[in-house]
């Protein structure tokens, strides 16, 4: 549920903004005019133009934009799960899945450094739509009097994706699911309608006005929502650049200073010779909000039997990575199961993550 | 009919390539306007004898544009 409500969040801040910049100015301006052609012809007199057109006591107005946002939802639903699937295809291991992360992740710094304007070359991490696909809407969005056109033209949006929206794409794709990409972009098209419906709705030159004045939120919204993705993808490799994990190595003394560590090792002999052959057995609770605990101990040179704990466990942190052992599998909601652990060097680290790196914890063995 | 490219070094996003190529339809003589939004450019071809430059470049800077040579 929490990408989700993320996805929902990042729609109604930044992304309807950032929709809005790319699609509301020429869409919503297109849509709104075309709403007060359709009241003029309907009343039959011809009006003044006004300057704010579907304001009230025209409760028609609200109706085509609805068409509209409706359209896109929709749209951008069956796109998530296009790109989702795409990505079960694509997502063969949590490493080619960490890889994806990655890649997602530079793209959306990229795009946050553009929307900065730090340097040109950053224009390249934006995907600028065909030339004849724009034109295409442009004379859409200035034709056609029925309904019809605002469900088209909420359809086509998906043609324009603003840089957000491409960020929530790639999200998507990393997924790998046809059901959570769907999901993923429901939510976030969702957050971005209550934006989109009201400038529609005003009708005004604010697309413009926004643009320019919250570009720069946006951009740092993107940024850092692109550095978490880096994060995530790293973590899902292991890597001890995370910034979790190296702050994890910068502590373990720490952590490690009292007399018994080993407070999750059970049916484990502090001596080791007592039963050589035995393996050690820990406990790892898989719990909604992560991984308790985050740093576990472990005996060295000797195998150990991980047992993972879950108990109603709904999170992505069921979805359980070990990527030095290359690991992965997805934990019952309530169950325990158990790895295998085989013997580890003393001093070493064994990290794991959920499959979207969000949840990261590690086992030192010494 | 003549073509000729210029800078527009303020272009935010995609949107204002839309925006800017709209001109081929609102410019009577505009025959074509082909942008760029990583190059930072525009490509238009007009009728000399029914649009200026000038009225060019007024029409892109009501958009909220700069047009540079």
């Amino acid at each position: 549920m929490e990408p989700l409500i993320l996805a929902f969040i990042t729609g109604l801040t930044t992304g309807g903004l950032s929709c809005l910049a790319v699609q509301g100015g020429l869409l919503a301006g297109s849509l709104a005019q075309q709403i007060e052609q359709d009241v003029r012809n309907a009343s039959g007199t011809p009006r003044p133009a006004r300057g704010v057109p579907g304001t009230h006591g025209r409760p028609n107005t609200a109706l085509p934009i609805t068409l509209f946002l409706l359209a896109k939802l929709v749209a951008y639903t069956v796109l998530g799960a296009l790109l989702g699937l795409l990505g079960s295809f694509l997502t063969l291991s949590p490493v080619t899945r960490a890889i994806l992360l990655l890649a997602i992740g530079v793209f959306m710094v990229g795009n946050g450094l553009r929307m900065l304007n730090v340097h040109p070359i950053f224009r390249y991490f934006v995907i600028e739509p065909p030339r004849f696909i724009t034109r295409y809407i442009r004379r859409t969005a200035k034709q056609g009097t029925q309904l019809f056109t605002p469900l088209f033209l909420g359809a086509l949006t998906v043609l324009i994706p603003c840089g957000v929206t491409q960020a929530m794409m790639a999200a998507a794709l990393g997924t790998g699911s046809p059901t959570t990409g769907a999901a993923l972009m429901f939510a976030f098209v969702l957050g971005t309608s209550p934006v989109f419906f009201l400038v529609a709705y005003l009708a005004t030159q604010l697309g413009a006005r926004l643009e320019s004045y919250f570009l720069r939120f946006v951009a740092i919204a993107v940024l850092i929502l692109g550095l978490v993705t880096v994060e995530s993808g790293l973590n899902l490799l292991g890597s001890p650049l995370s910034v979790a994990n190296a702050l994890r190595s910068l502590r373990p003394a720490a952590v490690a200073a009292p007399a018994a560590p080993v407070t999750t090792l059970h049916a484990t002999p502090a001596s080791a010779d007592a039963v050589t052959d035995a393996a050690a057995a820990i406990e790892l609770r898989v719990a909604n909000a992560g991984y308790i605990p985050e740093v576990l101990y472990a005996p060295a040179n000797r195998e150990v039997a991980l047992d993972l704990v879950t108990n109603k466990t709904t999170s992505c942190a069921r979805d359980f990575v070990i990527p030095g052992l290359k690991f992965y599998q997805l934990l019952p909601n309530t169950g325990r199961v158990t790895v295998d652990i085989p013997p580890q060097k003393s001093g070493s680290v064994l990290r794991f993550a959920c499959s979207m790196g969000m949840y990261t914890g590690q086992i030192v063995f010494q | 009919m003549v073509k000729k490219t210029y800078t527009v070094n303020d272009m935010h996003c995609t949107n204002c390539v839309m925006r800017i190529e709209g001109l081929e339809d609102s410019l009577p003589g505009m025959v074509s306007v082909s942008a760029s939004y990583r190059k930072g450019q525009m490509t238009v071809e007009f009728d000399e004898a029914q649009l200026t430059e000038a009225q060019i470049f007024a029409a892109v800077a009501k958009l909220g544009y700069t047009v540079g040579k």
